[in-house]
């Protein structure tokens, strides 16, 4: 604003700037500032025009962050920011502290992993059920030779118990065969099969051990 | 013509308002009285969450009253000395 235009107004409206507005429904920018000017030439104006900015723009702080607030809750997000209360969190993950029973409260007893070989319907130890299924299925360099074998037991199978009794037989006096360990390699007859081979001898190891 | 009207004018058309309102802004952030409005906000949201016919203006002007209270004295007096000097130097200018 030019000096000029200032000292206009202010001859002109004489009478005071707020005359004009009253007359016109608005203010030119001189105006508003002669206004200021003569409001804030006193002390006790000056304070008053600050107490009421101060308290005008702290009351437009509130209503912002009320609206705020508000709105998360309209959108659901004020619950999604206090999250779950802690009572309800340690209820559903109470850390378990019973014996034989892990954090979770699952029991940590030993389950058996046994798979029943979808060839020859039998059960075998989950560690060994890769290699089995490698000679069930005749695959790998020394099935072939079983998988025949197995075939002609199985031909002869209930008739001629001769036959495979003398070859269980051989198979015990060459320390188990990889037939004989294929077919008792189920866990649960693990057991029994290694007391088997102590009683009779027949694996390597115990030969060595007791002679 | 009363003091707000031209205290409102006079501000916004020279920006001062912007100015100060950023000031303010910082300075209750930075004491921490912008959390503690909003947990009251929250409070009274959640207290009057059963009857809807409270309006936003109703709930406002609860809140007000508390939330000027809790403008620490330091920030207050802060602010009121910054705006006063803010003012006072659009006299001497132009």
């Amino acid at each position: 604003m030019s000096a000029s235009n200032a000292t206009h107004t202010h001859l002109s409206s004489s009478g005071g700037a707020s005359q004009m507005a009253t007359t016109q429904g608005h203010l030119t920018a001189s105006a508003i500032t002669l206004n200021f000017r003569e409001l804030i030439k006193e002390p006790k104006g000056l304070e008053d025009a600050a107490n009421y900015l101060f308290q005008g723009l702290l009351d437009d702080v509130v209503a912002g962050i009320f609206i705020e607030i508000h709105h998360l809750r309209k959108t659901g997000n004020l619950t999604a920011l206090d999250g779950v209360g802690e009572e309800n969190a340690e209820s559903a993950y109470r850390i378990c502290e019973m014996p034989n029973l892990d954090i979770f409260g699952i029991s940590t007893a030993k389950k058996p992993m046994d798979c029943t070989c979808p060839h020859c319907d039998r059960l075998v130890a989950a560690a060994r059920f890769a290699p089995h299924l490698e000679k069930c299925m005749g695959m790998g360099r020394i099935s072939s030779r079983i998988a025949s074998r197995r075939l002609a037991t199985k031909e002869g199978a209930s008739a001629s118990s001769s036959s495979t009794s003398t070859y269980i037989q051989s198979g015990g006096n060459t320390g188990g065969t990889d037939d004989e360990d294929d077919v008792d390699w189920s866990s649960d007859k693990r057991k029994k099969k290694s007391t088997q081979n102590s009683r009779n001898n027949g694996s390597k190891k115990n030969n060595g051990k007791i002679f | 013509m009363t003091v707000s009207n031209t205290v409102d004018q006079y501000t916004i058309m020279s920006g001062d308002r912007s100015k100060i309102k950023d000031l303010l802004c910082n300075r209750l952030t930075e004491c921490g009285w912008r959390d503690e409005v909003r947990l009251l906000c929250r409070n009274i949201l959640v207290e009057k969450n059963g009857n809807n016919s409270l309006s936003v203006e109703q709930l406002i002007a609860e809140v007000t009253p508390k939330a000027r209270t809790l403008v620490p004295d330091a920030v207050k007096k802060e602010l009121l000395m910054k705006i006063r000097t803010i003012l006072a130097e659009n006299e001497g200018d132009n």
